[in-house]
Parts: structure tokens; C-alpha cells; sequence
């Protein structure tokens, strides 16, 4: 398999605050790659990272590499960076409300994105479009071509932005919580496409979601993001079989499994802190049942491996 | 014996203005909707948005107008109750709202919030005696007494939440209405807020009526359930084990993903989105995307029948 993204060591500023670092990981084609956290924790601010928009919240990257298919990113100039992104990185936003132009009928809106990223002509564009919106099972895609995004339901802007984020044939999606704004029957349906899609069209996605629950349903690896760094890296069934970082453990602990037998939820003590007041040493550490005296002296390492790593100083000994 | 709280074929019709280019129409935003609750029972009322939840919290606390149907609380009608009577009323009924937030006067100190019931209900407390109210009520909900002299900005969101609750709670309440009282907290809070939920009721022997969008969370929390769909009740669940028995329930269960990557679901496609509410036809609401729906379905409305041990559904082919 080959890689198509990887984060090594990143680490953001925003003025003199850091608000990300030590962030690692590697997505290989094909796969999907679930970064979850609670807010705050620093995963948007990853996705922005990756996709270079940084300079648009005054953010810069302070460390680390981020390679896509065998380039460093991180000293990309502009220009190139807005070839790449909708070109080979198509970004799927949260809440479709605000990625399409009320204004304007939603085809020619996905149009626009093939004819600057493929130079298609007009009429071209158009039938890509359309033929685009059946295979994301939107019915009668030529009619719904002509519509304004208010004539449309959540689920279906959602298909609009997801033609958006394809129409230039990406090798890679980056997904912000695309279901996030969804009832739960939509919610499985966007998520029943986007895995569709990754199979068929061989694409890679970073999937950014606060819900452990769509993690397990449909990704293959996962980091897990606390307070502005990864605690925790592994495939999908490492981390829930086996949750080697005490934050991961705890936050599957406080999921309802109200369909599979009733265990007490465990909710975690205290809150998030916020980045102005990360503690020293391990952030969870003031929260963590497991803490000892070293936790608050010293940030625990976190190296990813082939097998996945964990950023705790008793990461072999949870239990 | 009588129930606690006897709701019987409770509607709210809402009526738009005659628009520019069409006449007034109409829609149930809650139809014809009948249960009983047990004194000392967690009821859970799950459905997605539109299907009329929060309208449905909203009527039997009156605070808003049912267009008919009836109420009883403990015996009295509350229809029948004159403002005077409904006010001290409220005293024994109580609510907790979604949005923390915007729950709370933002010029109110948190003591000033948790009073604010007192000062309603014409309660005048000596200094001492406030003071205790306080720091009584701030300790029951797991707060510092010292945040009495704190401003709601100045609290994380799951703070804000307890003192919502406190504030529910101030003056004895036998009933509260809880709408999604978790829906804008990360899961480690939702967590914390649910268990102190589950320990006042069991020291203070409340009857809750849970409303939440979230099918495993209502079937963790709750001793019975009742699923909407388009202002009507389509299945009541008499415990959270019965097997559902109406499509849009086990459309709901299956499009509610586990945080088990090993109980992965197969999402079947279903059928286009909730439809407007605005002059719904006769028939099945549920019609339009249910894979058992037949002529009969489209023409003839399925009225909530029992179905023996406390079962009730509303199809005209359940499972």
C-alpha cells in the first residue's frame, strides 16, 4: 500500500499561543482515517493545517511535516496550495448551509469546480455535474441542477456539497463533521455514500468527528485528539478493543449503549481545558483516574509506530 | 389508580398567514397524541427534528396552548387552571432546557439564577436562610458553593447545565421536563450531567419526561419510550428490551450506529427525508419512505393501538 498523507510532529501557533502539536499520522490509499476529539481538542485546526488555510484565522505551522503523495506541504506558496485544494483535496464542510451560495442554483455551483481544476468547458462541466449527482443517488439530477440550495433538504445539500468536494476527481476528502447538522436516518445514509464512494473510486478521507460512534462505523484507523494534541493512534479496532491511552478508555465509557446491555455510563470529572491554560505535562493528567506524579512533570511522548502509539507514560499498562 | 400524568388526544395546530402566492396552510405540529406516566417513571420521547418533541414538553407544561385534547397532572385538569393557579402549579413541574446558554439571564449571577424560581413563586427567604438555599442547592448538582457569585460567562457549558437543573429543582418539583438537556455538551459532559440526573432521581423520587433525538441514550435512560414521527406518537415501548414493532422505529435503531467497530451496521437505503408537515394527506406520515407501505397505508391514517403489555403502535403492517 502506498501513503497518501502524512502528519508528522505538527505543531500550529496562532499568535503566541499553541494550540496544536504533536500531531502523527499516516493514511494509506484507500483508507479512511478518523480524527475524534471533544471541542477544543485541535482537530479542525489539523484539517485546516493539511489543507493550508491556516493564514486565514492568523495561524502558522511552528513544526512538523505534512506530506501528500510524496510532497511536504508545509512550504507550499499559495498559488499552489489553491491548485491542490478542490483539485486533489475536496473538503466536505459541516454545515452545507454555509458552503454553497444561496444565491446561485446549486449545478452550475459544482460546474464551477471542474472547469477551473479540469479547464472543462461549460457544457461539458454540466454533464459531468449531472451524471456526478446520480451517482450520489440524488433523483432526477437534471431537474435538482436547476434548484436553489434553500429548495433543498439538509441530506440533499449535503449530496451538493459532497459533488462539490468529487467534481475535480480528488485523491483525497477531508470530511469536517459532515453529519454532524443531520437527523440520524440521513446521518447513516451520508455515511453509507462516503464509504461507497471511498471503495469505488479508490479515495482516501480523513473523517474529523466528535462521535465515537460513526468512528467505529467507518473508519479504518483512528487518532484521538485532546487538548490540542493525539493521545492515542491506532486501527479502529485496537482502539476500541483494546484503548491503550486512559482518555481513549474514558471517552468510549461515555457513550450510551443503550441498544447492547446496560453498563452505567462513566462521565469524565472536570472539563477540557482551554488553550491559555493547558496544564504541564500530560493535559489530561488533573482529569486522568490513573495520574501519578510524573504526569504533571513530564509531557509523555508520543511516537507513532507501525501499530499504532499512545501518548502516556503507562501507555503498555492500562487495564 | 390514576396517573400521575394523564395526557389525552393532545394536538397544537399551527396556521401560516395566507401567503403571496397561496392560500393559509396548516399543520399539526403535535396530533392527537395520548399516554399516561407513572409517578416516579423516566419516560423518554425520542424522534428527529420536526417530529413535534419539544412542542409536545412545551403543552404539557403549558407554555403554549394545546388547539385541544387534555392534560391532567395529578388529578387536575390543566387547562382548566386560571394563570394564578397555573403559576403556583408550575411550582411542582418543572424544566430543564437544551440550550444552557440562553437559559440563563446573562446579568444574573448563578445565586440569582437558582433564586429566580422563589422570587416567581412570591417566596421571601430570610438572608440566612438564602444563603443555605444556595450553597444546598449548588452542592446537590455537584457545583462549587463558591460559583454562587459567578456569571453565567464565566462557566463551561456543563456548568451552566447543572445550574439549569438547579434551578428546576429549587423549588421541590414532583415532575420535570428535561429537553435534551445534553444535546449541546461534548460526550465526557453529557456523561456527568446524565449520571447526576440518574442520582437526584433516585434520591428525590422525580418522574422524568426525557426528550432527546438520541435512541441509545433514551434507551439507557429511560423506563419506557415513546417514538414520534410528524407530531404523532407511532409506537409507545413499554420497556426499553421490547423489540420495536413499527418500521420507523427499527429505521431509527438501524440507522443508530454502536460504538463497537465489530457491530457495524449495513445501512440499507431508505427512501427519500421527513416530508414538510405543511397539509400532510391522509394516511401513514411514514408512508412516503416505508418499505412496507401499502395502498391502505396512503389512504388510511394507523391510529396508536395496544398491543397487549403495555405495547402501542400505529401501523397497519407492524413487525
Amino acid at each position: 500500500m502506498s501513503t497518501i498523507l502524512k502528519v508528522e510532529g505538527l505543531r500550529v501557533a496562532i499568535g503566541a499561543l499553541t494550540p496544536l502539536s504533536s500531531v502523527s499520522f499516516s493514511l494509506e490509499k484507500g483508507e479512511t482515517l478518523g480524527l475524534v476529539g471533544e471541542s477544543g481538542s485541535g482537530k479542525s485546526l489539523t484539517a485546516m493545517a493539511i489543507m493550508g488555510l491556516l493564514p486565514l484565522i492568523g495561524g502558522r505551522i511552528t513544526g512538523g511535516s505534512v506530506v501528500f503523495d510524496g510532497s511536504d506541504l508545509t512550504a507550499l506558496p499559495e498559488p499552489a496550495y489553491r491548485k491542490l485544494r478542490g483539485g486533489r483535496i475536496g473538503l466536505i464542510a459541516q454545515n452545507p448551509m454555509t458552503s454553497l451560495d444561496p444565491l446561485k442554483k446549486v449545478g452550475p455551483q459544482i460546474d464551477v469546480v471542474a472547469r477551473l481544476h479540469l479547464g472543462l468547458d461549460r457544457s461539458a462541466a454540466r454533464d459531468r455535474t449531472v451524471e456526478l449527482l446520480g451517482e450520489l443517488r440524488i433523483p432526477e439530477p437534471a431537474s435538482i441542477y436547476h434548484l436553489y440550495p434553500h429548495q433543498l433538504s439538509g441530506g440533499m445539500k449535503q449530496r451538493i456539497v459532497i459533488a462539490m468536494a468529487l467534481a475535480a476527481d480528488p485523491d483525497l476528502l477531508i470530511a469536517d463533521e459532515p453529519t454532524t447538522a443531520l437527523d440520524v436516518t440521513v446521518q447513516a445514509q451520508i455515511i453509507r455514500l462516503l464509504s461507497d464512494l471511498i471503495r469505488d473510486r479508490g479515495l482516501s478521507m480523513v473523517l474529523i468527528t466528535h462521535d465515537m460512534s460513526v468512528v467505529a462505523q467507518a473508519c479504518d484507523k483512528v487518532v484521538v485528539m485532546y487538548a490540542g494534541t493525539a493521545v492515542e493512534y491506532g486501527t479502529v479496532a485496537a482502539i476500541f478493543d483494546d484503548p491503550r491511552h486512559p482518555y481513549t478508555k474514558a471517552l468510549i465509557g461515555c457513550i450510551p449503549r443503550g441498544l447492547a446491555g446496560a453498563q452505567r455510563l462513566k462521565g469524565i470529572e472536570g472539563t477540557v481545558p482551554s488553550v491559555a491554560h493547558y496544564p504541564q505535562g500530560c493535559r489530561f493528567h488533573p482529569r486522568c483516574l490513573r495520574a501519578e506524579a510524573i504526569c504533571a512533570a513530564v509531557s509523555p511522548p508520543f511516537i507513532a509506530s507501525h501499530d499504532g502509539a499512545a501518548a502516556c507514560h503507562f501507555a503498555g499498562a492500562v487495564g | 389508580m390514576s396517573a400521575f400524568l394523564d395526557v389525552s388526544s393532545l394536538s397544537k395546530r399551527y396556521t401560516s398567514k395566507r401567503g403571496l402566492f397561496g392560500a393559509a396552510r396548516s399543520m399539526y405540529a403535535v396530533n392527537d397524541v395520548s399516554f399516561q406516566m407513572t409517578k416516579g417513571r423516566v419516560v423518554g420521547v425520542v424522534g428527529e427534528s420536526g417530529c413535534g418533541k419539544s412542542t409536545l414538553a412545551r403543552l404539557i407544561l403549558r407554555l403554549i396552548e394545546p388547539s385541544s385534547g387534555t392534560v391532567r397532572f395529578d388529578g387536575l385538569d390543566l387547562l382548566k387552571q386560571r394563570p394564578r393557579e397555573m403559576r403556583r402549579l408550575r411550582a411542582r413541574m418543572q424544566m430543564v432546557f437544551q440550550d444552557p446558554y440562553s437559559a440563563i439571564d446573562p446579568r444574573y449571577t448563578v445565586a440569582d439564577a437558582v433564586m429566580e424560581p422563589f422570587q416567581i413563586q412570591g417566596v421571601r427567604l430570610s438572608s440566612a436562610a438564602r444563603s443555605d438555599m444556595i450553597s444546598g442547592l449548588l452542592t446537590m448538582v455537584g457545583l462549587n458553593p463558591g460559583t454562587a457569585s459567578s456569571y453565567p460567562h464565566q462557566l463551561s457549558g456543563g456548568q451552566k447545565q447543572r445550574i439549569g437543573i438547579a434551578r428546576a429543582l429549587a423549588l421541590k418539583p414532583a415532575l420535570l421536563v428535561l429537553d435534551e438537556p445534553t444535546a449541546s455538551l461534548d460526550v465526557s459532559i453529557q456523561a456527568q450531567i446524565v449520571g447526576l440526573l440518574e442520582r437526584l432521581q433516585a434520591e428525590m423520587g422525580l418522574t422524568y419526561l426525557f426528550i432527546s433525538h438520541d435512541l441509545a441514550l433514551v434507551k439507557y435512560f429511560c423506563d419506557e419510550v415513546l417514538v414520534m414521527y410528524l407530531g404523532r406518537v407511532v409506537e409507545a415501548l413499554p420497556d426499553t428490551d421490547a423489540p420495536a414493532r413499527h418500521p420507523y422505529t427499527r429505521t431509527l435503531l438501524d440507522s443508530t450506529f454502536q460504538p463497537d467497530p465489530k457491530l457495524r451496521r449495513r445501512i440499507e437505503p431508505l427512501a427519500g427525508e421527513v416530508p414538510s408537515p405543511f397539509d400532510l394527506g391522509p394516511g401513514c406520515a411514514f408512508a412516503t419512505r416505508c418499505p412496507r407501505a401499502s395502498e391502505r397505508c396512503r389512504v388510511e391514517t394507523p391510529l396508536l393501538a395496544a398491543s397487549g403489555g403495555g405495547h402501542a403502535v400505529a401501523c397497519h403492517h407492524p413487525d
